[in-house]
């Protein structure tokens, strides 16, 4: 999306030679410039990102959730481990998103699933399971619980790029950004600003017996 | 003689007692228990459409104002330059610049499923339903289905999820008691007539009951009602269904 840029308004005084060229004088002016810089935004993603990171609920499945060999802090993958169908778990500081920009009126973040949840070993038929009503999101806090409200991931319309979108999501063929239903952070203001979240696991008890993977592709675009 | 007889009379009285009461205990016992969560949003309802006369420039330009300054650009003063309320983007030459976006490096996700011991006596089957619901009342046929089965006589009940008998906190929807649940189910397999969901925790009220052997799956029509007060936002409904089993 093209768009203008927001301005940032300075006042520059300049001595000016008025060119009267009837008169062959010249004399001093004001000259005021309203100007726009071109703004930056940098972000990162930090998985497991503080201690207590991992998986907890499972209320009623007989088991207790543990994080996953993948799981380590501070970076590596949203291990929830085994998991039981038909229960809920959420997972304790899952990703923080960290950005940096100068643009004044702030960002929005986005955050979709490159796919559906991809099923292995062994490989489900069909090989897929929607990742809608299965992975969800919230931002993080002491008091979430596996039954806090929380929001689906949806499986993009862009294109994921690299194996299972593990290079992101193009969206040129699908509007040029994410739809507004997957925003995750409206921020109104810039700098330098973090925000955490946790994931939530709603497993229908018809999910198959597998091992499911899945990349949560995160858009960062300023205001 | 005799005392040892009223001794003996007195211990096998509460031997009996004892029995029964452990018969008592050992009649019901929670077999599994499962829940469904409803996620949804309440969408504020249309605004009425108007038209307003747009209101007058504020410093109209008069025609001749224009005529003159056409006619001769450096009358007057010492000029000014000014972009005044026009700004130009950089670089300029009315080039228009991107939005600037990121993506990071993406978070993986994975878990591994494994079968859930208690699927043979108690599952939930989440259905298609709408994510967004207006104002006022909405009827979900068939929300989910439940299933349920068990080797001897069984009941299943519901109650809202963190619901408790007093002083409990929870809100919109199932709100917690005293307050009624804006929240209602029904099962059409067996009467048309809604119930608002109990939201005292425990014990809850009867969902169906089943005999022996006797597996069952119905579906459970929800019906959500939200008063003009609510404000338009994302909501949630946990409920959770527990199976109660009567032991040999």
């Amino acid at each position: 999306m093209i768009r203008r840029l927001a301005p940032t308004a300075a006042i520059l005084f300049l001595v000016v030679a008025v060119p009267f060229v009837a008169s062959g004088q010249s004399t001093n002016g004001s000259a005021k410039l309203t100007y726009k810089v071109l703004p930056t935004v940098k972000a990162q993603v930090v998985p497991n990102y503080a201690s207590g990171y991992g998986p907890q609920g499972g209320l009623g499945s007989g088991a207790t959730p543990t994080p996953g060999p993948n799981a380590v802090a501070n970076g590596g993958t949203v291990d929830f481990g085994n998991v039981v169908a038909g229960y809920q778990y959420l997972y304790k500081y899952a990703a923080q998103v960290n950005v940096q920009t100068n643009d004044s009126a702030g960002f929005v973040v986005y955050a979709e699933g490159a796919t559906d949840l991809n099923g292995s070993n062994p490989v489900p038929s069909p090989a897929t399971y929607p990742i809608l009503s299965t992975l969800f999101w919230l931002t993080s806090s002491s008091s979430n619980t596996a039954f806090s409200p929380a929001t689906s991931f949806n499986k993009t319309g862009g294109t994921a790029l690299g194996v299972n979108g593990s290079n992101g999501i193009d969206y040129s063929g699908s509007g040029g950004t994410p739809p507004a239903a997957s925003t995750v952070w409206n921020s109104a203001t810039g700098g330098n600003i973090s925000q955490g979240f946790d994931y939530q696991l709603r497993l229908s008890g018809s999910i198959p017996i597998s091992q499911f993977n899945v990349y949560i592709v995160y858009t960062v675009i300023g205001n | 003689m005799r005392r040892t007889n009223l001794l003996a009379f007195v211990a096998l009285g509460v031997l009996a007692a004892l029995t029964v009461v452990s018969q008592a205990d050992a009649l019901q016992a929670q077999k599994a228990l499962k829940f469904y969560s409803f996620a949804f949003t309440v969408t504020p309802s249309p605004s009425p459409v108007g038209f307003a006369k747009p209101a007058a420039p504020a410093n109209p330009v008069v025609p001749t104002q224009v005529a003159q300054l056409v006619a001769d650009p450096f009358v007057g003063p010492a000029q000014v330059a000014s972009a005044d309320a026009l700004s130009w983007d950089v670089a300029p030459g009315a080039t228009m610049i991107a939005q600037s976006s990121v993506q990071p490096t993406p978070v993986p996700v994975q878990f591994v499923t494994k079968s859930d011991p208690n699927a043979a006596f108690l599952q939930i089957f989440p259905q298609a339903v709408p994510p967004a619901f207006p104002y006022g009342t909405t009827v979900i046929p068939c929300a989910f289905k439940v299933f349920t089965f068990y080797t001897n006589t069984y009941k299943l009940v519901d109650w809202g999820q963190g619901t408790v008998s007093s002083g409990g906190t929870m809100t919109f929807p199932v709100e917690n008691y005293p307050t009624a649940s804006y929240l209602s189910w029904a099962v059409p397999d067996f009467s048309t007539t809604t119930h608002t969901y109990s939201n005292s925790g425990a014990p809850g009220e009867t969902t169906w009951a089943g005999n022996a052997h006797q597996s069952q799956t119905h579906c459970i029509d929800l019906t959500l009602n939200v008063p003009a007060s609510q404000p338009a936002g994302a909501y949630q409904a946990t409920i959770q269904y527990t199976l109660y089993v009567t032991l040999p």
